[in-house]
């Protein structure tokens, strides 16, 4: 079995390959640039396999994934790839931002659409889609990331609505890392091997029930509760779900 | 359940098949089966599609989409439903895929009572008796319960062995409890038929779509083994528009692809499986100068007689000893089957444990056919009752009771030459029904006295997934569209094969009947092509 992380060639991708494989995981890691990709292969060693590929290009995506199901059948996915380049709207031009939601987005999607043909035919697998609060109140100078990657946790809830009835077994999830020190992060946010620790045990935890379900750091996210749903739980003596948490288990 | 092989319209339009089966649930799966197993050519032609992988799907009413229904293999659009003059649209549970309805079903399997098929003077049969009796059933009841690996335990008040069940695997606790709890009642409660072999790591797929081959319906006991005997073929997409022949003899079947484009097979014979809902539907709509009043409907008979059965629904709390088992559809009884002159029907689990939420959408019902039902206030007011009702009752068991329904010529499915591909039928619940169901109900509640009984549903409750008798059997072909061999009477090449054409729609569940009679129709194919 092999776990894919896009964007592997630096940052959160890095640390979550890195995560994985000292789980004991076969990772594949997907990044444009070749040097870096090295460098994670470098540093992670034995259990990584570096894989070049522009995750924008639907062409190559598919032929990077039908590499990988030919060495071993894909368990896991991470969508972790995306570009930030804040850029103000005045400075985007409509090929830009296509761009921008060519990566975050499209490649989501590709990489998703490619890996479901294997998981589909298994009827298991696991998808971790790293998200953000950006789509929630768009930064400055983040219009085309906000959008890909709002339109990602959209994405992420349609491929629920599309196949957890049918496909129980394939269990798809949005994590919110947090802020993190990363090139595309701020200094002062959490070191990126932290929170990929999180990131790999929500990655390889396989329950069911995570399907369709929103971490943020290392806890879980229950959906909003409307005024009127709270009130009718008091009334009926109905206790919410409590959230989940992450990095109970073992020291 | 990956990779079932497909062939399209032009290979099917070139090669010639000895037999065309519309329809691939327990009727032409069965049937394909046989006939290809048999030696003959045949080729399934289904108005659904395969799916891909190891799909689970449920058969879910909330999904209101054409498109997402048809990859689940749901049947897509809503059923235009005239109940007692009421017209509503909604989604039965029907299918529309390979294994038709079937791959959701419950795989219960029960064989039915002699006065089911058979008339007496005790027992008086509504329609006069099956064109073919119990007895002569009965081998072909045997082979299905082999064919569908059959488990479960002999009904303790049939007089007939039933050797061709298999023992079931050992009962839960749970449901070990119900089963005392009715016999202390002097009930003869048993293990129902069920369709499933059992495999390690069977998970009951009661409801949903089954990945592997461990329950047994119209997919993996029918279409999949008859590919495999390389004799068949399925041509998936594809729905039948009309028949088209010249009087005596169908010499095609007009289809429609899913792209839009049409197509005419030849067809040296064919069965009609689409179902007790459609098959009807599609004789109505092979209206032409060889048949003015549509195929077998010189008549007026294609389409009349439908009947449903009356789901009786009953929560009962058989004590400690059953509570958190979970639910299981492992326990029947018959005890309530004929009663005082009565028919009535058997008992079974519903395979559903009652939730708060169950119950709750029980008793909103209720309040919504009563004068309060405008209320807003008074339907969510149910809640609290509802609350009180699931503590009380904790994990509920769900049974269901199975009343028989008696054949009425008003009761119809019905064609509309504006909407053809559209299931429509007008059914009203008699007197007679109404008299019956009052009668079931209580007797129901007395087998359960001492389990805090609660019966589900203020109003008549038809069954749409058990339609039948729309194409019935008999020997008159101005009371019945077709005869004792299955074939439409006044056509030589035409057989239907699904619950169209019961008689009566029995106390049991239709699916092994079903069953049977494919494969005795089968039989009867074989002999007419040598």
């Amino acid at each position: 079995m092999i776990c894919v992380v896009t964007g592997a060639s630096g940052g959160l991708g890095r640390a979550l390959a890195a995560a994985l494989v000292a789980q004991g995981q076969r990772v594949v890691g997907l990044g444009r640039r070749e040097a870096a990709l090295q460098a994670s292969k470098t540093l992670i060693g034995d259990g990584f396999e570096p894989m070049t590929c522009d995750i924008a290009d639907p062409a190559a995506v598919a032929a990077s994934f039908a590499r990988i199901e030919a060495m071993a059948p894909i368990s896991v996915l991470i969508n972790n790839a995306a570009v930030y380049p804040r850029r103000d709207i005045l400075d985007e031009t409509p090929e830009s931002f296509a761009a921008t939601v060519a990566i975050n987005l499209g490649g989501t999607v590709a990489c998703t659409r490619a890996a479901l043909t294997g998981m589909v035919a298994r009827g298991e697998g696991r998808i971790l889609n790293v998200a953000t609060f950006a789509d929630i109140a768009p930064l400055p100078a983040s219009a085309a990331y906000s959008v890909s990657k709002g339109a990602q946790r959209i994405f992420s809830r349609a491929l629920v609505a599309d196949l957890g009835d049918r496909f129980p077994g394939i269990v798809i999830s949005d994590w919110l890392p947090g802020m993190l020190a990363t090139s595309m992060g701020l200094p002062g946010g959490l070191p990126p091997e932290t929170a990929a620790v999180w990131g790999a045990e929500l990655a390889l935890w396989r329950d069911p029930t995570l399907n369709g379900t929103v971490w943020e750091r290392d806890r879980e996210l229950p959906p909003p509760r409307s005024l009127k749903r709270r009130v009718a739980d008091r009334l009926l003596l109905r206790r919410p779900v409590p959230a989940r948490r992450l990095g109970l288990t073992g020291d | 359940m990956t990779g079932i092989a497909t062939i399209g319209g032009a290979e099917a339009a070139q090669r010639d098949w000895d037999v065309l089966v519309i329809g691939t649930g327990i009727g032409g799966g069965t049937i394909g089966r046989a006939l290809a197993e048999a030696g003959l050519s045949v080729l399934f032609v289904e108005k659904g599609r395969t799916v891909p992988g190891r799909d689970e799907s449920p058969l879910d009413a909330a999904i209101a989409d054409p498109e997402a229904r048809r990859v689940r293999g749901g049947w897509p659009d809503p059923v235009l439903a005239r109940i007692d003059g009421h017209e509503s649209r909604i989604f039965a549970p029907l299918g529309s895929g390979v294994g038709g309805s079937s791959v959701f079903y419950a795989a219960t399997l029960e064989r039915p009572e002699p006065h089911d098929f058979d008339h007496s003077e005790a027992r008086p049969h509504p329609a006069g008796g099956w064109p073919v009796s119990w007895a002569e059933m009965q081998p072909w009841f045997d082979a299905a319960a082999r064919l569908y690996h059959l488990h479960g335990s002999p009904d303790p008040l049939s007089a007939t062995p039933y050797p061709a069940l298999t023992p079931p695997p050992p009962l839960g606790a749970g449901d070990a409890a119900v089963m005392a709890r009715l016999r202390a009642r002097g009930l003869n409660p048993y293990r129902l038929h069920a369709a499933q072999r059992f495999l390690p790591g069977c998970r009951d797929c009661l409801g949903r779509k089954c990945p592997r081959a461990c329950k047994m319906d119209g997919r993996s006991c029918g279409v999949i083994p008859a590919l495999a005997t390389g004799r068949a073929a399925l041509l998936e997409r594809s729905e039948v528009l009309r028949l088209v022949g010249d009087g005596q003899r169908v010499s095609g079947v007009e289809i429609r692809h899913d792209d839009g484009s049409h197509r005419t097979l030849a067809a040296a014979r064919v069965v009609l499986a689409a179902g007790a809902l459609s098959s009807p539907r599609l004789l109505l709509a092979s209206r032409s100068s060889a048949w003015p009043e549509g195929l077998g409907n010189r008549h007026d008979q294609a389409g009349r007689h439908l009947m449903f059965h009356l789901n009786e629904m009953v929560a009962a709390w058989p004590g400690r000893g059953a509570a958190g088992s979970g639910p299981s559809k492992a326990v029947g009884f018959r005890d309530l089957y004929f009663q005082d002159g009565r028919r009535q029907g058997m008992v079974q689990a519903l395979g559903v444990d009652a939730s708060y939420g169950e119950i709750t959408h029980y008793l909103k019902r209720r309040v919504e056919a009563s004068p309060l039902g405008r209320f807003r206030l008074a339907r969510e007011s149910v809640r609290l009752p509802a609350l009180a009702a699931a503590r009380l009752l904790g994990t509920a068991k769900i049974f269901v009771g199975l009343l028989e329904d008696l054949p009425n010529p008003e009761n119809r499915v019905t064609h509309d030459a504006a909407a053809p591909g559209r299931i429509a039928f007008d059914y009203r619940v008699t007197p007679e029904l109404h008299a019956r169901r009052r009668a079931f109900r209580r007797a129901i509640r007395g087998a359960f006295r001492g389990q805090w009984p609660l019966l589900l549903g203020q109003a008549p409750d038809p069954n749409l997934g058990h339609g039948c008798g729309t194409l019935r059997m008999g020997r008159d072909p101005k009371t019945s569209v077709t005869g004792v061999c299955g074939r439409v009477h006044g056509v030589d090449n035409l057989w239907v094969a699904d619950a169209s054409v019961f008689a009566s729609s029995m106390g049991v569940n239709p699916s092994l009947t079903i069953a049977a009679n494919a494969l005795r129709l089968a039989g009867l194919i074989v002999e007419d092509r040598r």
